[in-house]
């Protein structure tokens, strides 16, 4: 994990790259962080974290992780790779609800009146879960009394800004070209 | 002048320590036992401190300084929210109890944030009861020293101020500790149990300095004196409460509701005088206490002449 720290005042920015550190490692999701940039100034009371997680590999289709068998009134999905079986069933549950999910075993699934091809088209997201972990991660680090706050994300960079009192177009512009930055990489710095 | 002290040892023979524990005029505090094992908290008259020495010695447990012993001391935060807490709050708390001190843990209602931080006429209040009070205020030195300082600012007891950034000096507190900031986990690494021991010492100075300063106009009694008559009253022997009174520096907290039992407590006699002759007894800010502040010998003295 790359750090980047910018801000007035040494102890802070050292001791919020230390936390989040901690913070990270606590939730077991330090090794999908790639790089960091943090700007503290507490003279202006303005806090801006961008992170930018490892791609982790591209949304995998179900018939990727599990083998698929139509049977008479649904599908019965066999899972091989137990990694993803949380993350499938809960997709399963959301696209056509728990009474025509059966989950039969830890790793057997029947889904009711819905055609193999249709499942077999169906692509988890691996990185949706890793996203609201690290939104997690940045919450628990923002000091407590900023409380506005705005956000700009796309798929592999977040970035908070937070204040105080007024969140003026300054600290907006700031941030967003953080965030502009990080989304470029360090190759095109 | 009394000592505060600690045994730890076996329950064997310990009758013996007990009976010389009150014929040399002192009194047990506290009392724990675990099995055969126990630990005292005595006050005794500092100059048979040898006799209490050879005696535990002879039982073959050990005489402990506990220099905080007497005193109840409050660790306060600027919230309770899991950015400011259990970490390293708990951490300075429950280290200042093996130095004999009774803590409590507080979090200010509204004490995050910069210029919007803020502390209540009703929480100075219940801090100012206490012997002194532990402020942790930050990581960030521009928010401390210009606007974090006002939480401190007024309140009558003395105040330890614990920061993240290193500074030479911070107004209006009696001792400043650098260097203990935000933590997400427990202080447990060697340079932070040697900044919970720099608190530790702080705190001790604060506390030994208040102590000199009721020596110049001392208390008609030691609190520990009033503390052996209050445990005979019903109501503190029914007491539910951990730690049923709790020793101040000039005083003590007795936790039984001060409207129910006033009338009996100032009645008591302690040498002679009733309670209320040689004390303050006030109701208490946090929940069904009662505060007792003894009078200094010239007050009661000065006023029965």
């Amino acid at each position: 994990m790359e750090f980047e720290l910018e801000g007035t005042e040494r102890y802070a920015l050292e001791s919020y790259q230390w936390l989040l550190e901690r913070i990270l490692m606590d939730m077991g999701i330090s090794t999908l962080v790639e790089q960091v940039h943090l700007i503290i100034r507490p003279d202006q009371t303005l806090f801006i974290i961008s992170m930018r997680i490892k791609q982790s590999g591209s949304k995998r289709p179900v018939y990727d992780i599990a083998e698929m068998e139509s049977k008479e009134g649904g599908t019965f999905i066999n899972i091989k790779d137990e990694s993803y079986a949380p993350r499938l069933l809960s997709s399963l549950w959301r696209l056509y609800g728990r009474e025509r999910v059966q989950q039969l075993t830890r790793l057997e699934i029947f889904v009711e009146d819905v055609p193999k091809e249709e499942l077999s088209d169906m692509k988890l997201d691996p990185e949706e879960e890793v996203r609201s972990q690290l939104l997690d991660a940045m919450w628990r680090l923002l000091p407590e009394g900023l409380k506005l706050r705005n956000e700009y994300f796309n798929d592999n960079v977040m970035t908070i800004v937070a204040t105080e009192h007024d969140m003026t177009v300054d600290f907006l512009a700031e941030a967003q070209k953080v965030h502009e930055k990080m989304i470029k990489g360090p190759e095109e710095d | 002048m009394y000592e505060v002290l600690m045994y730890d040892g076996g329950v064997h023979k310990i009758d013996e320590l007990l009976d010389l524990i009150e014929d040399v005029g002192g009194f047990v505090l506290q009392r724990t036992q675990v099995q055969v094992m126990i630990t005292l908290t005595i006050a005794i008259p500092a100059e048979d401190r040898p006799l209490i020495e050879k005696k535990a010695a002879e039982l073959g447990g050990k005489i402990i300084e506990v220099p905080l012993a007497g005193t109840e001391i409050a660790v306060i935060g600027p919230t309770l929210g899991r950015h400011h807490m259990p970490h390293p709050i708990c951490d300075i708390a429950e280290h200042l109890r093996r130095y004999g001190a009774i803590t409590i843990v507080m979090g200010l209602a509204r004490g995050r944030g910069r210029k919007t931080c803020q502390i209540s006429a009703a929480e100075k209040a219940i801090i100012e009861e206490y012997d002194a009070a532990i402020f942790m205020l930050g990581n960030f030195k521009e928010c401390v020293t210009h606007e974090k300082i006002d939480l401190y600012k007024d309140i009558q007891i003395p105040v330890v101020a614990v920061i993240g950034p290193e500074l030479e000096s911070l107004p209006h507190c009696e001792a400043l500790v650098c260097g203990v900031g935000r933590k997400v986990e427990r202080m447990r690494r060697s340079e932070e149990i040697a900044k919970l021991e720099e608190i530790a010492d702080r705190v001790k100075e604060v506390i030994d300095k208040r102590r000199k300063e009721i020596e110049e106009d001392p208390l008609f009694v030691h609190p520990s004196e009033v503390k052996e008559v209050l445990e005979d009253m019903d109501a503190v022997q029914e007491c539910l409460r951990p730690a049923p009174v709790v020793l101040h520096v000039d005083g003590l907290r007795v936790k039984i509701p001060y409207k129910k039992h006033l009338k009996e407590m100032e009645e008591l006699e302690v040498y002679g005088r009733k309670l209320k002759d040689i004390a303050i007894i006030s109701d208490c800010r946090l929940g069904d206490s009662t505060i007792i502040k003894i009078k200094t010998k010239a007050e009661v003295e000065g006023k029965v002449r």
